[in-house]
Parts: structure tokens; C-alpha cells; sequence
């Protein structure tokens, strides 16, 4: 018997260092993983609402359709202190898996720009939908009516450009845009004008 | 062998890739475009190197009968640890990765260079051997990643170099494209280095 | 109901749209190098099946009630993939024991599944993806049940390839791979059986 055990201690040894290396390391990386992801968020907010210069997180409670889910809530406000829009990460299925949508509604009533977080599309495919030339597509759209994806053919007032081979994808970046648009049409409309 | 010896192996005679055939889940799932290619070659690098290392210095150390979970340990520590400093320094590298950080754990590679090098040999060896080997990995994904990239987006490292005309063979980027590249490639190498022989 | 039809999507996506080896580019080397007849691939496909399916049960009981608990997450590789050692060995022992024909059936095959990366893969994908534990199960078979698909139709064509007039240099793993190519894009096919 005496042998298994040297042999489990030794084992047990080795994973004992493993684990302390391995505490350190995580001890050493956590802030800065912590850091770099409230960085790049902050950059997603600016960059789907340029006109604002601060964000403020507003507390939100389960705005979900069968779709899609809004899981934070900013609002961005200019040098001035007014209310320059909203920005809303959203989170929806794609095609691969959970996606994030982060969407900038402007207080004038238009989407001011979105961008891709988190997702698992297929790269060359859904993944496509990370780049600018989907994406610019949304900017501009006015919070009337819901944005529809079209395949082919002209585009209407309110519609964009599926994605070649990625219709499932591009049709949930608009569901997720789209619930922003309901949330902002219900809740939040007007907000901005009597700061 | 000399030291010289050890570092070309990996990268031409053994060459993980082309000639050995093994380490082939990330070859073909990652090198959608030539930057993934050289990141996860490099990660893996980085992993042989210290698995190579201490598992050379620890060899009176691990009893025979349990040398392989020892190994494994050994790999999985260091793979985590490549995978907390990636996304802590390079957040995209590291998204597009994805779950191929973490296996590089079961990439046969490192253990089969653990069994049959590292163990048996001193550490400086066993560095250099780390280092060839990952080299080689480093060097067919990157191959494998370009070709991909400027056949399928019609982009080398993210920069353009076909013209506006050119239409990306989707086809490329996909998991079809890469088997199929690699089958190609297998059987141009093939046919040059046999004929060499 | 719904929770059922939800089960029942997540097994065929996970089985035939994403699937591991053709999809997922997860498991390549038993699929390459242990698919040269058919009826060795069918013993690979069982093997890896029945270690699936126990082990992303037991990864997901560790994580969650030890490492979660714990709050030690960043020693997920180093816990799984223990784990799925461990559980080859034992496998492996018991069928022994108790099943002669099973054993001989599976038994050399078990070894090699350690290092099978859709093991390890599975297990991640389950916890990433926010499984409960039915799902979990469920994925898992779906996953192994697709890997014994896609090997055991790939030693058929290997089968016949043997007979067939190749290239001196690209016989072997030149033409397996285009082959393999080849079977990924007929899987493709299956992309359009869910929306």
C-alpha cells in the first residue's frame, strides 16, 4: 500500500504547486483582465454614441422579448450634463451561440451606431457581422418603425443588408436593435428633451 | 544530437504539422487568417518550452506509473497560465482563439514531446527541442493561416492585397477550406520531399 | 413542453449543424487516424460516446460544486482534465472486469480518448454555454453520437478509396483530409434544419 501513497502524494504535490502557481498568476492578471474589459466596453459605448462624454449605468430589471435581452442600460450625457442618448448591450442567440449587440440610441430618436461584442458566429459567415460595413448600416435609422433585414433587391427607408450567407445572424443583430428601439420607444422617448 | 540537430528537427524532419500529423485540431480551426495562425503557434510555443523545462527537471522526481497525469498537470498549469496573460494583454487574440486556449492541453503534440524527449533528456535539450517544435507548429499554421486569409478574405494580416475585383472564396475560411488546403499542402510537401530523398 | 423541444433542437444542432469534427474542427486526430475501416471506427465512436456522455456529467458536478464553491474557477483545465484521466482509467478497469466483450470491443480505443480533444471540449462548451445539467447530458450525447456519424461515414469512403487510382503523394492523409474537406461541406447541408 505504501507505494500508492508516495505515488498519490507525489501526484498530490504536483497539482499543490500547480495550484499556487496558478493562484498567483490569476492574483497577478486579475486586474488587469478586470480593466482591459471595463476599457473596451467604455470604448463600445463611445463608439456607438460618439456625442456623449460620460455614461452613467442605469439599474434595469429583466427587458426581454423572445429574442433578445437587454442586460445593461447607460445613459450618456455631453460636457454640459444633458442627456445625449442611451446605450444598451443586448444580448441575443445567434447562429453559433450567445451574442452581444451594443446599441447607441440617440435622444433625437435614431440609432447612432452599434457594435458586436461577445459572439460565437461562424468566422467568415456570421462572424462577419463585427464589421463596419454590416454595422454602418444601422447607423442612422430612425426609431419609427422596426428595422426589417433584407436579402436582396433595393433597401427601404428602414431596412439593411443581410449578410451573404448569414441571414440567421444579421436577422438577430436586428431583433436585438430592435428591442432597444421598443424599450427606448416605451420607456425612455422624451427623457432627454426636458433636461 | 546537437543542439543545432535538435532545433531543425521540429522544425523540417519532425515537423508536427506536415510530417508527423499530429496537433491537427487547432491547424484547422484557428487559422482562419495568418494573425490566429502565429498567435496560437506561438501560445503553444510558449507551452512546450516550460512543459519541456520542468518536466526534464522533474524527471527523478515523477514516478513512472503516474507520469502521465504528472505531465498533464505540469501542461494544464502553464496552458492557464498562457490563457489569463492573453486576456489580460492581447483581449482579441484571445476572443477569436477561444476555446482552443485551454486545449492546447490535449494538443498530442506537447504530451508526445514530453514522453518522448523531455523525459529523457537534460533540460537545455529539452528547451531547444520545446522551442523547434513549436517553432515548426508556429510556422505550418501561419503558412496554413495566409493562404486561407488571402485566398478567403483577400487580406494578409488584416492589410489587403488583392484587388477590389477579387471575390473571397468563401469556402476558405471555412472548416471545408482548411481540410482541404492541408490535404493539398500535405501532398505538395509530400512530393517534393520524397523526391528529395 | 417547450423545455422538451428545446432538448430535442439541442441535440440535433449538436449532433448534425455543429457538428464536432466537421463543424467544430474539435477531435481531427481519432477521427483521422482511426477511421482507416469501419468497424474500428464504430468501436472509437462508442468509446468516445460512452465517455462523453459520463464525463461532461461529472465535469459539470466539479465545477460547480467544488470549484465554483471554491471560487478556484481558474483551475478549470487542470480539474477537467484530471477528471477525464481519471475516468478513462476507471472506465477502463471496470469494463474489464465485468464485460470481456465490451472490453474487447472498446478496450484500445480507451487510452486514446484522454487525449481526445473533444472530451475536454465538450466539458468547456457545457459550462461556457450556461447548461443546467439535462442539457449538459444531452449535449454531450449529441456530440459523441455525431463524432461516431461523421467517423464511421468516413471509414466507408476511406474504404473505398483504398481501391481507387490516387496520386502516388497524396495517398494517406493528403487525401483524407480533402476528402474530410469534402464532408464538411455535405454537412453544410445541415445548416438549414433549424432557424
Amino acid at each position: 500500500m505504501s507505494e500508492t501513497w508516495t505515488l498519490g502524494l507525489k501526484l498530490l504535490i504536483i497539482t499543490a504547486v500547480a495550484g499556487f502557481i496558478l493562484g498567483f498568476t490569476n492574483y497577478l492578471t486579475e486586474q488587469p483582465i478586470i480593466e482591459q474589459r471595463i476599457q473596451a466596453d467604455m470604448e463600445a459605448r463611445l463608439a456607438v454614441l460618439p456625442s456623449a462624454e460620460e455614461f452613467e449605468e442605469m439599474q434595469i430589471e429583466d427587458i426581454a422579448d423572445e429574442k433578445a435581452e437587454i442586460i445593461e442600460l447607460y445613459t450618456g450625457t455631453d460636457a454640459a450634463n444633458k442627456i445625449v442618448g442611451y446605450t444598451f448591450k443586448v444580448l441575443t442567440k445567434g447562429f453559433g451561440g450567445d451574442m452581444e449587440v451594443i446599441v447607441g440610441i440617440s435622444s433625437d430618436g435614431q440609432v447612432d451606431g452599434i457594435r458586436i461584442g461577445n459572439h460565437s458566429e461562424t468566422p467568415g459567415l456570421g462572424a462577419n457581422a463585427s464589421d463596419e460595413k454590416f454595422t454602418e448600416q444601422f447607423v442612422g435609422k430612425s426609431v419609427d418603425g422596426p428595422i426589417e433585414v433584407r436579402k436582396t433587391g433595393s433597401l427601404n427607408e428602414n431596412e439593411v443588408q443581410a449578410l451573404t450567407g448569414a441571414t440567421i445572424t444579421s436577422e438577430c443583430v436586428s431583433d436585438a436593435v430592435n428591442l432597444a428601439i421598443d424599450y427606448y420607444n416605451e420607456t425612455l422617448i422624451g427623457r432627454g428633451m426636458d433636461n | 544530437m546537437k543542439l543545432r540537430e535538435v532545433f531543425t528537427n521540429g522544425i523540417f524532419k519532425e515537423n508536427p504539422v506536415f510530417k508527423l500529423v499530429i496537433g491537427m485540431c487547432p491547424t484547422i480551426a484557428v487559422t482562419t487568417a495568418a494573425i490566429n495562425g502565429i498567435g496560437m503557434g506561438l501560445a503553444t510555443t510558449f507551452v512546450l518550452i516550460c512543459s519541456n523545462l520542468v518536466i526534464s527537471l522533474l524527471k527523478d522526481f515523477i514516478p513512472e506509473k503516474i507520469r502521465i497525469p504528472s505531465y498533464i498537470v505540469i501542461i494544464a498549469t502553464f496552458v492557464t497560465m498562457v490563457g489569463m496573460i492573453m486576456e489580460a494583454y492581447l483581449p482579441e487574440l484571445y476572443d477569436n482563439l477561444g476555446i482552443f486556449i485551454p486545449l492546447i492541453v490535449v494538443n498530442c503534440i506537447i504530451l508526445a514531446r514530453a514522453e518522448t524527449f523531455a523525459s529523457k533528456n537534460p533540460p537545455i535539450p529539452s528547451m531547444v527541442d520545446g522551442l523547434g517544435i513549436g517553432l515548426g507548429f508556429t510556422l505550418s499554421l501561419t503558412i496554413l493561416g495566409s493562404i486561407r486569409e488571402i485566398l478567403g478574405s483577400g487580406t494578409w494580416f488584416n492589410m489587403q492585397v488583392m484587388s477590389d475585383s477579387y471575390e473571397p472564396a468563401l469556402i476558405m475560411i471555412l472548416p471545408a477550406g482548411a481540410f482541404i488546403t492541408l490535404g493539398i499542402l500535405t501532398g505538395l510537401i509530400n512530393r517534393f520531399t520524397t523526391k528529395v530523398d | 413542453m417547450e423545455y422538451l423541444s428545446k432538448l430535442i433542437l439541442l441535440f440535433i444542432s449538436s449532433a448534425l449543424i455543429n457538428n464536432i469534427v466537421l463543424s467544430k474542427t474539435l477531435a481531427i486526430c481519432p477521427f483521422l487516424g482511426v477511421s482507416k475501416r469501419v468497424d474500428t471506427a464504430l468501436g472509437m465512436g462508442m468509446a468516445v460516446t460512452f465517455v462523453i456522455a459520463i464525463s461532461s456529467v461529472i465535469t459539470y458536478i466539479v465545477h460547480y460544486a467544488i470549484l465554483v464553491l471554491l471560487g478556484i474557477e481558474y483551475m478549470q483545465v487542470i480539474a477537467f482534465i484530471l477528471v477525464i484521466a481519471t475516468l478513462v482509467q476507471l472506465i477502463e478497469m471496470i469494463i474489464q472486469k465485468t464485460s470481456p466483450t465490451l472490453y474487447s470491443a472498446l478496450g484500445v480505443y480507451l487510452p486514446l480518448i484522454t487525449t481526445n480533444c473533444a472530451v475536454l471540449g465538450v466539458a468547456i462548451m457545457n459550462i461556457q454555454e450556461n447548461y443546467d445539467l439535462i442539457q449538459t447530458l444531452v449535449n454531450g450525447i449529441g456530440v459523441s453520437l455525431g463524432f461516431t456519424l461523421a467517423i464511421v461515414l468516413f471509414a466507408g469512403i476511406r474504404e473505398r478509396l483504398e481501391l481507387s487510382d490516387i496520386p502516388a503523394h497524396l495517398q494517406g492523409v493528403p487525401i483524407a483530409l480533402i476528402t474530410a474537406g469534402l464532408m464538411s461541406v455535405a454537412f453544410m447541408g445541415f445548416q438549414g434544419l433549424i432557424k
